[in-house]
């Protein structure tokens, strides 16, 4: 290397310019529909205009935050569904992932039946349950009827309270197996010989549990659980084959709304409001999970 | 180095001539559009027909998703982006004066003789008008109707219903839950709720919107009865099944076929499936027009597809060649062979063929000459959103009938600014 003038391609520049396609590509598909999203949520632009665009400053948000009732009932809806179908998940995940890491006989077909479920597309799935629930021909009322707990058929999705948990009790049977895989990938980076010094230490199967496992499974919680949220928060496929929203909107999701403003109703002004609304509401999510990360896992 | 760049612009150079001759040798032009899978096959025989007369054009079926939902909103991401991917639109008769505002699509009224449109059934012209233009020629006609079990009313004494007081006593002598329930509809909070729900309030003397588009709904009583109706069948009557705010056409055509049922709202195509060889109900059922309030007249919600044309075409004199083609009285005879269409003109009601095979069609007709449109506003998605949201919370037992109709008519006064 002769000391001189630098040559224009430095390995930097070189660098740069070979991520240059990938940026674009990136700025093309994410950062431009993005911010077009935002200028279009400032702006009225839908059928009854004609598509024509014209300026509205905050009167879209202004709407969405005050006098919109079917936001408020779906943003209820949204939350109530996630927290309920993402607490039963994760109880029962866990569940499952312990049993899964004790040594049994058939543990390895076990461990795999129970990805089973996750692995079915969801809309393939709500359809399947759409008529497991069905009132005259469902399995649901069969097994409960032969049983004796019901005395006459029950239309799961037809009833207001009814229909909401019935959908999440679907989305519970798929994704548990997710959350078990999860925690069950995290149980086993737990090295044994913690539990052998604890049980030396005189701990029990419970202080083993608890001053053991659950903290070193933490970061794993953690990350299933913000995961496993935003999906739920987001839940479109399920509740739109299974209710379209029904009974009455008891079911209708955030997502469901987005979809019916923008692609149905043609007004993508207010949709893309509703987007930038529902965007903002999924970060609140992340740092209220992220909230709980905060403190030091200590190992004494 | 300066011979790979000699390299590179000779292939540029013989690739753009390859590419320009391909062009310029192929003078036939592609017309397309989007469709559901053609299960009878009738489509692929007309597109053949078609091309053997007409050689300079290539038509293209796509098929696509069977969800109505799901292509109208292809075709939606397509026109808003402007792009002709498809020439013409098999669009369903909702879908015209959301499509015909956002100016996507061309008027081809002047195109046909007052003539000619008069030998389309009314109800399949009107569904194709948008602010006095007509943007939709007809192909496929549809109109809700009620089906009975016609040995389970014979072997009664009983005549078909006319009134919905006549349909509640015989359903209610005749049926035997959970094994055989009295009526079946479709109660889920979809769209199919409202054109159910609109034969009632039409044949109960009320309206959804009046001539000048204002909202009359909860002017009268007709609203509020249409509703209550609807959940006594369920909740007073019993002769519907709880789950029946849960059905949509296929389930509850299931019970209906499989001999759970004795009467049944639905459109024409259940007839098509009753009759055929393994159907349980082969040769039992009956068609009637649907049954209104003691003192009114019946009505049928009209549904139905036809074809228009992309204002982003650049091949709409072609895509016009296929459409006038495609909607003819032949075509929509082999249709109704293929595919089982109930066809859109009179003439073919009255077809010695179709009269051999399916002796019910003057019945049919009976219903589809009665039939009406909903409403044809460019933001009629938007008004069935409301009216379904809250019409099934009252047929839920949320809120009550009369609540309900209030807060349907207050958000869509909301909604059109009245």
């Amino acid at each position: 290397m002769k000391h001189g003038k630098k040559p224009f391609l430095t390995d930097r520049r070189f660098g740069y310019l070979l991520l240059l396609p990938a940026l674009l590509l990136f700025g093309l598909v994410i950062i431009y529909p993005v911010a077009r999203n935002v200028y279009l949520s400032f702006h009225e632009k839908s059928i009854a205009t004609g598509m024509v665009e014209s300026f509205a400053g905050f009167k879209h948000y202004l709407k969405i935050f005050t006098r919109d009732l079917r936001f408020r009932q779906a943003l209820g809806n949204t939350l109530y569904f996630t927290v309920v179908s993402v607490g039963i998940e994760f109880l029962l995940g866990l569940s499952f992932a312990l049993l899964l890491n004790l040594n049994f006989r058939f543990r390895n077909f076990a461990r795999a039946s129970v990805i089973l479920p996750w692995a079915l597309p969801t809309a393939v799935m709500a359809m399947a349950w759409r008529w497991i629930y069905h009132d005259i021909y469902g399995v649901a009322n069969d097994i409960l009827l032969r049983l004796g707990i019901i005395r006459e058929a029950v239309a799961w999705l037809g009833k207001s309270p009814l229909a909401m948990h019935a959908a999440i009790f679907s989305d519970a049977w798929k994704t548990t197996s997710f959350m078990a895989l999860m925690l069950l990938a995290g149980l086993q980076s737990i090295p044994q010989e913690l539990y052998a010094a604890a049980s030396i230490d005189g701990a029990g199967g419970w202080a083993r549990f608890r001053y053991v496992t659950l903290p070193l499974l933490r970061p794993v919680i953690i990350l299933a659980l913000l995961f496993r949220s935003l999906q739920a928060f987001a839940v479109f496929d399920l509740i739109w084959v299974l209710t379209q929203g029904g009974p009455g909107g008891t079911t209708e999701t955030l997502s469901v709304y987005l979809y019916s403003y923008t692609f149905r109703y043609l007004n993508l002004g207010y949709g893309s409001a509703l987007s930038v609304a529902i965007f903002a509401l999924s970060l609140i999510i992340i740092f209220v999970i992220l909230f709980f990360q905060r403190e030091e896992v200590e190992l004494g | 180095m300066k011979g790979k760049l000699w390299v590179s612009l000779l292939v540029l150079i013989v690739l753009g001539a390859f590419l320009t001759t391909g062009v310029l040798a192929q003078e036939k032009v592609t017309i397309r559009w989007l469709f559901e899978t053609d299960f009878g096959g009738g489509w692929k025989v007309l597109i053949e027909n078609f091309e053997k007369t007409h050689p300079n054009i290539k038509v293209e079926m796509q098929e696509g998703p069977s969800a109505t939902n799901t292509r109208e909103d292809m075709y939606t991401t397509s026109f808003m982006a402007g792009e002709s991917t498809y020439d013409m639109a098999y669009a369903d008769l909702i879908w015209v004066p959301k499509f015909a505002a956002a100016g996507w699509i061309i008027p081809l009224g002047d195109r046909l003789t007052p003539y000619e449109i008069a030998q389309f059934l009314p109800g399949d012209i009107a569904g194709g008008m948008y602010q006095g233009k007509l943007y939709r020629i007809p192909s496929q006609s549809d109109a809700g109707m009620l089906y009975y079990r016609k040995d389970l009313l014979e072997e009664a004494g009983f005549e078909p219903p006319l009134t919905w007081d006549d349909l509640v006593e015989q359903a209610q002598k005749l049926q035997n839950p959970p094994d055989l329930w009295g009526f079946v509809w479709q109660g889920n909070q979809y769209e199919g709720l409202i054109c159910d729900y609109l034969e009632l309030l039409w044949g109960a003397g009320g309206e959804l919107l009046d001539a000048e588009g204002k909202v009359v709904l909860d002017q009268g009583t007709a609203a509020v009865e249409a509703l209550q109706f609807m959940y006594d069948v369920i909740n007073t009557y019993k002769i519907s099944p709880p789950g029946v705010t849960t059905y949509q056409e296929e389930e509850s055509r299931h019970v209906f076929h499989n001999g759970q049922a004795v009467f049944h709202r639905n459109w024409p195509y259940v007839w098509t499936l009753a009759q055929k060889e393994d159907s349980p109900i082969k040769g039992k059922v009956g068609i009637t027009p649907m049954v209104h309030k003691e003192g009114f007249q019946s009505a049928a919600t009209q549904g139905g597809w036809g074809w228009v044309i992309s204002k982003f075409s650049k091949h709409q004199e072609e895509a016009w060649e296929w459409i006038k083609f495609a909607t003819s009285y032949e075509s929509q005879k082999i249709l109704h062979f293929y595919n089982g269409y109930i066809p859109t003109r009179h003439a073919l009601f009255a077809d010695p063929d179709i009269l051999k095979e399916s002796p019910h069609y003057p019945d049919l007709w009976r219903v589809q000459i009665n039939a009406r449109t909903r409403p044809q506003h460019p933001q009629y998605a938007q008004i069935s959103d409301i009216l379904q949201r809250n019409l099934h919370a009252g047929l839920t037992g949320t809120i009550k009938p009369e609540e309900a109709i209030k807060r349907a008519a207050q958000e869509i006064r909301e909604l059109l600014g009245q």
